[in-house]
């Protein structure tokens, strides 16, 4: 059976929401016959040696993340630098595991994280890996406060996503698709949104903490500046 | 016009590092006003996506460590010229790590900005920003690329464009007064 390393690479470790959506692509990938996957958090300290040692064993490496900044948070890249060895182990004709990624973003659209995949799928290269693709999925941070009921369909596809890397070696191109949902929004849609002004679903969340927390009248604070009015 | 270059050098005895200070000469002989955040110096605990800069002290983010004096000389620059070399076809974890904590420059509500969707600006202004990258041995044209469009959408959700890149390889003084125009 191939083995699967999963790696977290969310700052918020077992809390994330990029570790939720992993565990359904693991899922997936057990019930099509895959062996029960080793599970580390990048963002534990304790984890990170064990992280860098597996890598060289695994036949499949799972690593998710969410976007941070347009690209993989600090401490992805930080682990992604000490793999630098597996670089030259490559060039020295060992192989290195099949990769498969995910990101995940808090924008509506898919877009934004196309530019990190494009980095990770050059990754894969440069470590001589396979490259299996990427998962890229939009408005994740809806997920904390959907119930589980709600997020159904998407988890359906995360496990349908974890199977064909099983089969095949590989996500599947139109299910990955799917899974991405709004790749960019139409010009109307664009229109639209800029006259209502605002994003409801997206806005009233925060304004619930925000008034939870006591900061509401502070949101727009600008302890550094002006402020944008 | 207030320059400020953030080092995301972590070998304080690499070339790049050299060349970073060769450029702040030049750069203040042209009448600038340079500052270097060496940020291997700094104390930065990194982000770790607790939101509390946008939800509990708007603005602020709740670790102390050194973010904030990064937060407060990036607003208040004209210019920010993000260093590093490019270390496994990117720039580094500790560029990165700085750039993480910079979420509170923005706001959490999203808004419609060129027909995508963006954070709302905290802010005024904001600098423009520049990209400064120390090749390495491994580094390709398609590394630089890549690199390059990651740091305009950044430059986007900063309310900002990116409007000087330029590779540590060329005369420093062609750089600075490319850079100076920039700014």
């Amino acid at each position: 059976m191939n083995s699967l390393l999963l790696l977290n690479g969310s700052p918020r470790g077992e809390r994330s929401n990029s570790i939720k959506m992993l565990s359904r692509v693991a899922e997936g990938w057990q019930q099509a016959g895959g062996a029960a996957p080793e599970i580390l958090h990048l963002a534990r300290p304790s984890q990170i040696e064990r992280a860098v040692q597996a890598f060289a064993t695994a036949d499949t490496v799972l690593l998710g993340m969410p976007l941070y900044t347009d690209a993989m948070p600090a401490l992805v890249k930080a682990y992604i630098e000490a793999l630098a060895p597996r670089v030259a182990a490559s060039q020295s004709g060992e192989s290195n595991p099949t990769l498969a990624f995910l990101v995940q973003s808090g924008f509506p659209e898919a877009l934004h994280s196309r530019f990190v995949e494009r980095y990770l799928e050059k990754l894969a290269r440069r470590f001589g890996s396979q490259y299996a693709g990427t998962i890229v999925r939009g408005g994740g941070e809806a997920l904390q406060s959907m119930p589980d009921e709600a997020n159904k369909k998407l988890w359906t596809r995360l496990r349908n996503l974890g199977s064909q890397l099983a089969h095949n070696g590989r996500f599947g191109e139109a299910e990955l698709k799917a899974v991405a949902g709004i790749e960019r929004f139409s010009t109307p849609a664009i229109v639209l949104l800029s006259i209502v002004g605002k994003l409801p679903i997206a806005q009233f969340m925060w304004n619930g903490t925000l008034k939870k927390n006591g900061a509401w009248t502070q949101r727009f604070a600008a302890p550094y500046g002006p402020a944008f009015r | 016009m207030r320059i400020t270059i953030l080092n995301g050098e972590p070998n304080p005895t690499a070339a790049f590092d050299a060349y970073q200070k060769l450029l702040a000469e030049r750069l203040k002989a042209l009448r600038h006003v340079v500052e270097t955040l060496e940020l291997r110096t700094l104390q930065l605990k990194g982000c770790s996506g607790c939101f509390n800069c946008w939800l509990r002290t708007p603005g602020e983010c709740c670790k102390s460590d050194d973010s904030a004096t990064i937060c407060r000389a990036v607003i208040n620059s004209d210019l920010v010229l993000f260093a590093s070399p490019i270390v496994m076809g990117f720039t580094s974890a500790l560029l990165k790590r700085a750039a993480d904590q910079m979420v509170p420059l923005v706001h959490p509500y999203l808004a419609v900005q060129g027909g995508e969707v963006h954070h709302r600006a905290r802010y005024a202004r904001y600098p423009k920003l520049g990209l400064l990258l120390g090749a390495g041995h491994d580094t390709d044209a398609e590394d630089i690329e890549i690199t390059t469009a990651i740091w305009s959408r950044t430059a986007r959700n900063l309310k900002s464009t990116l409007s000087f890149v330029a590779v540590a390889d060329r005369d420093a003084q062609e750089v600075a007064d490319e850079l100076a125009l920039a700014a």
